[in-house]
């Protein structure tokens, strides 16, 4: 015979069960893909707006010729590649906390790791189209893929930028197959309680899974190999987009620190990134009981360690410049300090290193405006820094009689601003359409913290 | 042949029992779980996941992959850069690598859909005694058995905190 059902909090009677037996981890969690607000509506307007605005000035790129971007003798890698590696970065959170934080055991990943997720697809894909934007004919991309031509000739494997090119399209499968696979379990849960389109939609996404136990052995260990693959995979990306620079000769790019560097800086940008989106999507839907300060405090933590590994790295970046004694690489450095780009150095040393320190503190830490202000500060560090690396390395090269001076167009801020409603756009359709927090994982935690707060056989 | 679902809010018992009735030669089992609950994982099967040979093949055809498709087109179009040798090993490996995780990583998706029977044939429907009850937080032990024994499995499911028995089948 079944329990009587427990008397019912008032707050919980407004939300009634859509099924019987239903749970209220699987109602707070829906509810988010509820129907959109007006608030969402309008965000949705201003991330689309900005998207379509871009693709409209990258038609008109595309039309004139790339002469409408900033680029100049000797600085022909600009904002375009700058924002590419930007958006490389913060796909690494994602994989991060799903695969690492997973072998580490570290159960409080389950409240961030689906949004992480998601959000490591979606910049992988904002990352991507800055290549073919910055080609100019893109129309031409297929080049770089090793394919039977007429001309005989295959690509040129001992390019890093055929590496990058594997490494990135490795990294965009991955992610997507590692998202799916996680959001499979969350699909039966809203196919079992969705009517209409999304019933079809969400019944076709879930295969017929029903949380068999042979279903979910295999689920299992699924997600264990794909973290095993995924751990080196993560570390290798950054690595070998820091190589497209490392193997190089151009004064300030060519060094042996570049890959952890990079490594620690996209670790330490996607932190930032999930923090910044995550904290006002807590806020707006309520989901506080889920994702708590304690989440916060330990992404915060992280942010810390990355911040002084990649403050270790700036300093030994001078220290090797000035300790090497060659000519070139000390004037490009005391140049990226107090040269014309001094501005993009010192808000990447100030946003990068000096402001993540407030993170020593326990009460900041859990203080959920500081650690927003802070990550929004790590973003916007974290991209001069790709800008200091790139813009300022190639301005000042070997002879001075080639150095030149890049600015920015409308064009290129624009289309920046655009990859930012790109991401924007699908990440605010993501959550009116999938569970934003991986329901099933979160729900594991609670059914065994229920059989022990009752002291049951557990 | 008459089936019995017994519905529990924990996973531990569910193992126990599920364990009892395999003992007792009851094969025809099934759990529903909303989660993965590390003790139900050997209930029914104490065979390690197939998923593993999955991953293992396909990285391997990776990085064979990897390594052949580099050194071949070098070789095919012999063209010396930067006066290393045509076929250099050192830079294919990060092509070698890059295609171990990506051949890996999609064998290990074919591998849960082999494995786990997935998509499960008639999608919507579900197979007998599935109920939302068991993507909600319920955990759900099927057991097909003969007429005589159904009084006996519904006593044993109730001793082992079943909350609640039904009768899906008879």
């Amino acid at each position: 015979m079944a329990p009587p059902p427990p008397a019912m909090p008032a707050a919980e009677a407004i939300r009634p069960p859509v099924v019987p037996g239903d749970s209220k981890i699987n109602r707070d969690l829906m509810a988010v893909t509820g129907t959109p607000t007006l608030g969402w509506l309008a965000l949705l307007l201003a991330a689309g707006g900005s998207m379509l605005l871009a693709g409209a000035l990258w038609t008109y790129q595309v039309y004139i010729g790339l002469g409408i971007a900033g680029y100049t003798h000797p600085i022909f890698w600009g904002v375009y590649i700058v924002t590419f590696v930007f958006w490389v970065g913060i796909a690494h959170a994602g994989t991060l906390i799903s695969a690492i934080l997973y072998l580490f055991r570290a159960k409080w990943r389950n409240a961030i790791n689906r949004g992480a997720e998601a959000m490591t697809v979606f910049a992988v894909l904002t990352a991507a189209q800055f290549l073919g934007i910055h080609v100019g004919r893109m129309w031409k991309a297929y080049f770089i893929l090793p394919y039977p031509n007429q001309r005989g000739l295959w690509v040129n494997f001992k390019s890093p930028l055929m590496w990058d090119t594997f490494a990135i399209s490795t990294y965009a499968t991955i992610s997507i197959v590692f998202f799916y696979i996680g959001l499979i379990p969350d699909l039966a849960i809203a196919r079992d309680r969705a009517t209409g389109w999304r019933k079809l939609l969400y019944t076709a996404l879930a295969l017929g899974w029903q949380g068999t136990s042979r279903q979910w052995k295999a689920h299992s260990r699924s997600v264990l190999h794909l973290s095993g693959l995924a751990t080196p995979l993560v570390l290798s990306v950054h690595s070998v987009v820091s190589w497209d620079f490392a193997m190089s000769i151009v004064p300030g790019w060519h060094a042996t620190i570049f890959a952890p560097y990079f490594v620690a800086g996209a670790i330490f940008s996607g932190f930032a990134m999930v923090l910044t989106v995550m904290i006002p999507l807590r806020r707006i839907y309520g989901l506080e009981e889920y994702i708590t300060d304690y989440h916060f405090d330990n992404m915060a933590r992280f942010i810390l360690l990355t911040s002084l590994i990649v403050g270790y790295s700036y300093f030994m970046e001078y220290f090797v410049a000035w300790y090497s004694g060659v000519e070139f690489e000390k004037t490009s450095f005391w140049l990226r300090a107090f040269g014309p780009y001094w501005f993009s150095t010192w808000t990447m040393i100030i946003c990068n290193t000096v402001i993540p320190q407030l993170f020593w503190s326990r009460r900041l830490r859990t203080h959920v405006p500081t650690v927003f202000v802070v990550s929004t500060f790590v973003n916007i560090g974290m991209w001069f820094e790709r800008y200091v690396i790139i813009i300022t390395g190639l301005s000042r090269e070997y002879n001075p009689a080639v150095w030149g001076l890049y600015t920015p167009t409308w064009v290129e801020l624009s289309i920046l601003a655009g990859s930012f409603g790109f991401f924007a756009t699908l990440f605010l359709l993501f959550i009116k359409i999938f569970p934003v927090i991986a329901i099933s994982e979160v729900k594991e935690l609670a059914i065994h913290e229920r059989a022990h707060a009752r002291g049951g056989a557990h | 042949m008459p089936t019995l679902v017994g519905i529990f809010d924990r996973p531990a018992p569910v193992a126990e029992v599920a364990k009892r009735l395999r003992n007792r030669g009851f094969e025809k089992l099934e759990i529903y779980s909303p989660s993965a609950f590390p003790e139900l994982d050997d209930a029914l099967d104490e065979k390690p996941s197939g998923v593993r040979a999955w991953t293992l093949v396909g990285g391997l055809l990776g990085v064979t992959t990897g390594y052949a498709v580099t050194i071949w087109m070098s070789v095919d179009w012999p063209i010396v850069i930067g006066g290393k040798p045509f076929a250099s090993v050192a830079p294919y490996t990060i092509i070698g690598f890059e295609l171990t995780i990506l051949f890996g990583g999609l064998a290990t998706l074919l591998g849960l859909l082999v494995v786990g029977r997935l998509p499960y044939g008639s999608f919507g429907k579900s197979d007998k005694g599935y109920s939302a009850r068991f993507s909600a937080e319920e955990i759900g032990l099927v057991v097909e058995c003969p007429e005589r024994d159904v009084a006996e499995i519904d006593a044993l499911l109730r001793a082992h905190h079943a909350v609640e028995v039904d009768l899906v089948e008879a």
